[in-house]
């Protein structure tokens, strides 16, 4: 075995950033490796056409150009300011009103490269082999891709007779051959690395994939799926794939910018010294900043807005009957907005797994979920019990005929011939239930009834006593508290994870919780809810200053983000004492419900004027694309008090997390949050980002064309690559953005020199905040001015001012 | 030290999510095994980095330690040696002696 080659292939595929399976959608940054670069150098923004047309239209304003251009460049507050057409423009005007009139930074796109016949080929056989029929998978697969694939190419009529000859006699090893491949292709060894390169650019969605799998499966790795790709160009004597070339920017000089700038703001014609003066400004910002300081500027003006909406009262001193803790998703901001109204609910934000990362296991279910961020990795199985053991047989025998029942159908279809009978004898059943669901989409929910009285309710108890040692109870139960900020305990307090329900949709994952590794999140909840009411824990708590009330009580919740309901999970753990005030909740919420779904509705495409109970039977539509919106929009994250926010219509776009700086004095709390929760929202803005801009080259395109390779992902039609990100529906209607494509813009409420140190100590912040993949805007207090974080560390952000919240 | 058996101690610190194709390299070269310790603190090229994460062990340092026969270690030497020439991480080798040579060939 040959480390060197395991070796090249590992750096040649540095920059390759995992893809999670379907089955769990991960939203990740897919520029991520190139953090440690600046965003500019990732050259990946709207087109300059599109920030012209924002600026006419004021959604950029002159103002915000210039800051940005400020915020980019600080060298230019003091380069001074020249004379043009009779009046004064400071240094950063005329960088500003360089991007306006002059286009230096457009960048030419190479035409896109020649199909690849061993892309086709590689794509079947790689999706032959992770998603294996049942009857017909590839010779010695469980010996891996490497021999499959030897042993079947040697039949494969899809090559021509001399290939298969050739293939015959090939090394045994996926490493021997690989480095047979490069040997022949590059025999001074020089150029190993840039021909795996190459090679790994022509499947990008099915390397990505690959390289997920390599690391959390096994079964497959990157060097024998390079072997395959070399090899297979040896035995067909096709020549290695010409680079892609990089986009080029355009060459002007400095001086050119200046000539074409100067013309443009004055009539008359300038003097050497005012060209000179004039050049020496603009090569202070070079071409290669032009476009990301036109996103800069795009996203300064909703900067300037969200800060100005900030809530003016930041204390609170009611008694709330509920304390409602739910997601920092940006959907859950409407809920809690709605059902603040109700000035016996506050509500707090928290990353949907409620600091509890579990493998789970539903009660005798055949597999388990990873519920847990996908920056760590599961070592706590929790399951369900139950002490109804006859009403559990009952379940289990009624879950298993239904089990028997599917696999009987499928194995039908699956089987040759059988396929015809199934159709004469069960054909008219599935007709004229796919009639029903297609015409009448809520009679699914009569289905589903059906199924509910067939199969008994069997009320069950999470298991964090065997996953969890005390300690590590009481210690989650801390941090949770410490996290959120949970100064005060009111009687009730519902942990609400969340879901979506919607059919027929392959990226049902990605509307489900990000913290939860693309699941529901009610396990999460139910576990945190256990670990909540434990008296053991809460004997613990008290004796490190952290005392929960003999009458406060948690209860875990689940927040349909389609619907919006809110259902309300183990009542039967609920004492009696708490009946009533949990029932006000649930009616308050049902209005709250109402108001949210109708409020969405006017951003939903197609929904405008439809009922309640309609824009909710999206839900069991299998042919609405649109069941929801997601995360579409999301543009902030807020780190602070609830004050910050409460009573201001954020519309759904900022994840939002609780913190209270005097609950965390050690600052843990905070690199907590700043470290998981806010770089897992970096990651999902960054795939809606990419998705938005570039929608053919970061996004899944169109829905409606896409089939399943198993769980694992889609393809476009019949063939071609696996595709990663976003699809369409998620980001646009036809060419409308849905989504406006902003880095994420950060607000925290902490003291400054803390989330200095956080970073400092930090690599992850420190790449995503000194490289501009994020911008951070930062507060002592509420009482104290804003501060932008930038190249030289705080300044004080003067587009901001003065806060006076509170005086 | 005349009872125990020389090898070759190698350890790996890079950020965890650079952590499994070195672990693949290891067990690749013919160790029979590493100890990984996940949230390594201190100063270095990069700047200072944080321990141990509470809920993100992706962007925290790793140390990978492995023991291996001296003849098969240069392989595995040369291989980190390539995968860290421009990347993040650092490779410390130093003799070292064991008591169980059979753990370890």
């Amino acid at each position: 075995m040959s480390l060197g080659v395991r070796a090249a292939v590992t750096r040649a595929t540095r920059t390759v950033v995992p893809m999670w399976p379907l089955s769990s959608f991960i939203a990740v940054n897919p520029l991520g490796a190139h953090e440690s670069e600046d965003f500019a150098i990732s050259g990946v923004t709207r087109p300059r056409n599109a920030y012209l047309a924002d600026y006419a239209s004021g959604r950029i304003s002159g103002a915000d150009l210039v800051a940005a251009v400020l915020h980019r460049v600080p060298e230019l507050a003091g380069a001074g300011n020249v004379t043009l057409g009779g009046r004064v423009w400071t240094a950063a005007e005329l960088v500003a009103s360089e991007l306006v009139h002059a286009d230096h930074h457009g960048r030419t796109t190479p035409p896109p490269p020649s199909p690849d016949p061993v892309d086709e080929l590689v794509s079947i056989w790689i999706a032959a082999y992770l998603d294996p029929h049942p009857l017909w998978e590839m010779p010695d697969r469980d010996q891996g891709l490497w021999a499959a694939w030897t042993t079947m190419t040697r039949y494969d009529p899809r090559l021509p007779k001399m290939a298969r000859k050739r293939l015959r006699d090939i090394p045994r090893t996926a490493d021997e051959a690989l480095a047979q491949a490069l040997a022949r292709l590059d025999p001074s060894g020089s150029r190993t690395e840039a021909i795996l390169r190459q090679e790994a650019l022509g499947l990008p969605g099915w390397v990505a994939h690959i390289k997920w799998r390599a690391e959390h499966v096994g079964d497959i790795n990157l060097t024998s799926y390079l072997a395959i790709r070399l090899t297979l160009r040896w035995a067909l004597d096709l020549p290695l794939p010409l680079a892609v070339k990089k986009p080029e920017l355009g060459s002007a000089t400095v001086w050119e910018r200046a000539g074409t700038i100067i013309p443009a703001l004055a009539e008359d014609s300038a003097s050497p010294d005012t060209l000179a003066r004039v050049a020496r400004i603009l090569t202070l910002h070079p071409p290669h900043l032009h476009a990301s300081t036109w996103q800069s500027a795009y996203e300064e003006h909703y900067r300037l807005q969200l800060v100005a909406t900030l809530s003016p009262t930041t204390t609170r001193d009611l008694q709330s009957a509920v304390q409602l803790v739910m997601c920092i998703d940006p959907r859950s901001e409407g809920m809690r907005r709605h059902l603040e109204a109700d000035l016996e609910i506050e509500t707090y934000g928290f990353a949907g797994f409620f600091g509890v990362p579990i493998r789970f296991a539903s009660y005798q279910a055949r597999g388990t979920i990873d519920s847990l961020p996908a920056l760590i990795a599961p070592r706590h199985a929790v399951t369900e019990t139950t002490n109804d053991l006859p009403r559990a047989r009952r379940r289990t025998n009624a879950l298993r005929f239904r089990d028997a029942l599917a696999a009987g159908v499928h194995a039908s279809e699956t089987t040759p011939a059988a396929p015809f009978a199934l159709a004469e004898t069960l054909g008219w059943f599935f007709g004229a239930g796919a009639l029903l669901r297609t015409l009448w989409p809520g009679t699914i929910r009569a289905r589903e009834r059906l199924h509910r009285q067939a199969t008994p309710a069997l009320s069950t108890e999470v298991t964090i006593a065997d996953a969890f040692t005390l300690e590590e109870r009481a210690s989650l139960a801390e941090t949770a508290i410490r996290m959120m900020g949970l100064d005060r305990f009111a009687p009730l307090v519902v942990l609400a994870g969340h879901g979506s329900s919607s059919a027929n949709n392959l990226y049902q994952s990605a509307l489900d919780c990000g913290a939860c590794g693309g699941n529901p999140g009610a396990a999460n909840a139910r576990a945190a809810t256990a670990i909540f009411n434990d008296p053991q824990v809460r004997r613990i708590l008290a004796g490190r200053g952290l005392a929960i009330p003999e009458t406060t009580v948690f209860v875990a919740a689940e927040h349909n983000t389609v619907s919006d309901r809110i259902d309300i999970l183990d009542r039967h753990l609920l004492p009696e004492s708490h009946i009533d005030v949990l029932n006000e909740f649930i009616g308050t919420q049902r209005i709250a419900a109402d108001l949210l779904v109708r409020e969405r509705s006017s951003e939903l495409p197609g929904a405008s004027g439809h009922s309640l109970a309609r824009l909710r039977r999206r839900a069991h539509d299998w042919a609405e694309v649109y069941p929801e919106l997601g995360l579409a929009g999301n543009a902030a994250m807020i780190i602070g008090p609830r004050a910050m926010t409460r009573g201001v219509n954020l519309e759904r776009r900022v994840f939002l997390h609780s913190y209270v700086p005097e609950l965390d004095p050690d600052g843990s709390a905070l690199e907590t949050i700043m470290t998981a929760p806010l770089v897992v929202a970096q990651w999902i803005n960054h795939q809606y980002y990419f998705s938005t801009v570039d929608q053919n080259r970061w996004g899944a395109g169109t829905k409606t064309i896409h089939n399943a390779i198993g769980t694992i992902g889609v393809l476009a039609g019949h063939g071609g690559d696996l595709k990663s990100g976003l699809p369409l529906q998620s980001v646009a209607v036809g060419n409308t953005n849905l989504h406006e494509p902003m880095r994420l813009t950060v607000l925290i409420q902490a003291p400054l020199d803390r989330i200095g140190t956080i970073i400092s100590r930090n690599q992850v912040l420190r790449d995503l905040f000194d490289n501009n993949w994020i911008a951070l805007t930062a507060r002592d207090s509420q009482h104290s001015p804003w501060h932008r974080y930038g190249t030289y560390g705080w300044h004080t952000d003067t587009e901001l001012g003065q806060t006076t919240e509170g005086d | 030290m005349e009872a125990l058996t020389k090898m070759t101690r190698i350890e790996i610190v890079i950020p965890g999510r650079d952590a499994p194709p070195i672990r693949e390299l290891i067990t690749s070269a013919g160790s029979t095994g590493y100890t990984a310790v996940s949230g390594v603190s201190g100063l270095g090229h990069h700047g200072q980095h944080s321990g141990a994460l509470l809920f993100n062990e992706y962007d925290t340092l790793t140390m990978l330690i492995t023991v291996l026969p001296t003849e098969k270690a240069p392989a595995l030497i040369g291989a980190v040696r390539q995968l860290l020439e421009d990347g993040p991480g650092v490779m410390f080798v130093a003799d070292t002696y064991v008591s169980r040579p059979e753990y370890f060939a």
